[in-house]
């Protein structure tokens, strides 16, 4: 690496969540300093919960003083994986105001990854009671919710950290930083192109010996133990797909191109999944496709962004972003295998990039020798790696971790967010806009449209 | 379908007997959430299980059986679901035990002749568990007297000898080990050190099948 130094990358670090707008509130002054201990809790431990509480307790100085989730099993599981890889004791709790109520004074931070529908009551109470804040995105389930939170925020002064962790995932900022800005590497950028696609899965199941008794399912907002497992897939409790899994990839279109999107068309489509009845067995889409027009980049150009959630195929490997402009390609991606850049033929050379370790060495296709190339088709690009040494990135390390670590030295003063409220829900608001887009829909054809009188 | 048992496991028997294939009983698949990407060394390709001829008294003797573990205290569920016959892959199904090298071990209560061992570490998720061995003896404390009938630590990272196994990723099919020829003994002890996802240790069930 040459060309970026560490001293860059906390620099940018440390800056990235300035990209759109100037947030009133996003440094507030902290109480804690660099190294210290700080108190916190853990709301929520589902799937996501587990994720984060891997990084959670690989980061130094932690004191787990409480965790929260309704599901017995879940919250003695978050217990017994403190108790055994830290030696300590964290309270658990079934409700999070009971939490409040007796540990809020000695907290330092909560962290809440519980379904989206608790996201913005939680965080205001937290926010309210004095305690910074890292909860999962979407921000909530509506757009009032979301904007509750900001406004939290900003009234309380304490810090609220988004989930959208690519922001602070050293080599997406490398990408944005270096290779799109600095160095120009795609040229002028006029499309995008993203998708998160997912093979069919059916319901999740449990055991029918840990099932929640329904009064208390009742009590937190759920009809029933499937709606509690599967919550995404329902309205007034998740998002489906396109807030699931696209929040993550649209915010990231908006953070790379440096602008907010000026108009979205978007179409669902709701057929795959069925109950035994026929009827569709869940509220939200199985599949979204959208398109996002900006009309002033950072480049000071229009571009379109259309991006796709599917999840009746895993078809086109995987979940991506891709940059497209004059010169090349960024296809970038939370899995490092799937992240590759390619040049156009007639771009500059890259070589003098390669040289400098902006980027890594190319392989060209495999050349066939039995297929009939077309004329007027472009050649295969040549595939580019990304350098092997990005400053701050360690690919043993778990990807939420940067996120995590951005959030408590933010805590303890030591830099800003990278992903504060204020920043996050303008990336969520084009989520929110996408669903607008497609409950409005599109065109229809008539007969007549098809036929010559 | 019984045959006369001539084939696979013709070496550890001098009398003909009634032979029936070995076929699991697998559990519905259910993958959740995106896969994470694998990466480890020596990893075959998905490849279905074997079915092989056994002798048709041989049953899956670990079911309900007692299981003992490095880590006797779980960081979710009970040992004993690791031989309740359940084997979904749903919370509340399996046991996730500490991270590092650990192992269980399920008490058969007698010295039974095995043919072969079933496993479901976890299939919600594609992943392949690190240093998986697979030893069978007659002593509880695995000090003598033991058989080791899989390993795939190729590299002898748990300094239990270098395995000649592949690892392999986990799915609902499950992993069948045939035993070839049979072993006897009461305990079977199962090891591994994490996972591609995690660091963590996950079991289903194992069936252990014999005699």
């Amino acid at each position: 690496m040459k060309e970026y130094s560490r001293r860059d990358f906390i620099k940018t670090a440390g800056i990235a969540a300035g990209g759109l707008v100037m947030a009133s509130n996003i440094l507030p002054a902290q109480s804690k300093k660099a190294g210290d201990k700080l108190n916190v809790a853990l709301v929520g431990i589902g799937a996501e919960g587990e994720v984060l509480l891997n990084s959670l307790l690989k980061l130094p100085n932690l004191n787990f003083v409480a965790v929260c989730d309704i599901w017995p099993i879940r919250r003695a599981y978050a217990f017994r994986r403190i108790f055994k890889e830290l030696k300590q004791k964290a309270q658990q709790y079934e409700d999070y105001k009971e939490l409040i109520a007796k540990h809020a004074k000695e907290l330092d931070a909560v962290v809440i990854a519980t379904p989206d529908f608790w996201h913005a009551p939680m965080t205001v109470d937290f926010l309210n009671a004095g305690v910074n804040v890292y909860c999962e995105k979407m921000m909530s389930d509506t757009i009032e919710g979301a904007k509750s939170m900001v406004r939290a925020m900003r009234k309380s002064g304490k810090l609220l950290q988004i989930g959208h962790q690519r922001k602070s995932n050293p080599r997406y900022i490398y990408a944005r930083d270096v290779l799109l800005r600095k160095n120009k590497i795609c040229g002028d950028i006029m499309a995008c192109n993203g998708q998160w696609n997912r093979a069919v899965s059916k319901d999740i199941t449990w055991a029918k010996k840990q099932e929640i008794p329904a009064d208390t399912l009742k009590k937190y907002g759920y009809n029933d133990m499937n709606q509690f497992r599967n919550w995404r897939w329902h309205k007034g409790l998740g998002g489906g797909a396109i807030s699931d899994l696209g929040a993550h990839q649209i915010d990231i279109f908006g953070w790379m191109l440096g602008a907010r999107p000026s108009r979205v068309m978007a179409s669902g489509s709701r057929d795959y999944y069925r109950k035994e009845d026929g009827s569709p067995a869940h509220d939200w889409d199985d599949n979204v496709m959208c398109i996002f027009e900006f009309d002033k980049t950072f480049q000071g150009r229009k571009a379109q962004v259309f991006y796709q959630v599917l999840t009746t195929t895993s078809s086109g490997g995987g979940y991506f972003e891709s940059f497209m402009g004059d010169n090349g390609t960024l296809k970038m991606s939370e899995n490092p295998s799937i992240t590759q850049l390619f040049r156009e033929t007639n771009a500059p050379d890259w070589e003098p990039l390669i040289k400098a370790g902006v980027i890594g060495s190319g392989s060209a296709p495999a050349a066939s020798s039995t297929a009939v190339v077309d004329t007027r088709e472009t050649k295969a690009l040549v595939a580019y790696a990304f350098p092997s040494d990005i400053p701050g990135f360690d690919d043993k390390k778990p990807i939420h971790m940067y996120h995590l670590e951005n959030f408590f030295g933010a805590v303890r003063g030591e830099n800003k967010l990278s992903c504060d409220a204020e920043h996050a829900f303008e990336a969520e608001a084009a989520v929110f806009k996408a669903r607008s887009a497609i409950e409005k829909g599109p065109l229809e054809f008539e007969e007549s449209d098809f036929v010559v009188d | 379908m019984k045959k006369t048992l001539t084939a696979i496991f013709a070496t550890a028997f001098a009398i003909s007997v009634s032979a029936v294939p070995l076929k699991l009983e697998v559990p519905p698949a259910q993958l959740v959430g995106t896969p994470v990407p694998i990466k480890i060394e020596n990893l075959e390709p998905k490849t279905p299980n074997p079915e092989p001829d056994v002798p048709a008294d041989v049953k899956n003797i670990a079911k309900g059986k007692a299981v003992t573990s490095s880590d006797d205290f779980p960081l979710i569920g009970e040992l004993s679901l690791i031989t309740d016959g359940d084997k979904e892959a749903s919370d509340g199904c399996f046991v996730e035990i500490m991270n590092g090298f650990q192992w269980v071990q399920i008490d058969l209560g007698k010295t039974s002749e095995i043919f072969a061992i079933a496993i479901w570490h976890y299939h919600s998720q594609e992943r392949a568990y690190k240093d998986v061995i697979i030893q069978i003896s007659d002593d509880p404390e695995f000090a003598k007297g033991v058989t080791t009938v899989f390993n795939n630590d190729h590299d002898n990272s748990a300094k239990k000898g270098k395995g000649t196994n592949k690892a392999y990723i986990e799915t609902n099919l499950g992993k069948l080990v045939v035993v070839n020829p049979p072993v006897k003994g009461r305990y079977v002890r199962l090891y591994s050190n994490g996972n591609t996802s995690n660091d963590m240790n996950h079991y289903t069930e194992v069936e252990v099948f014999g005699r």
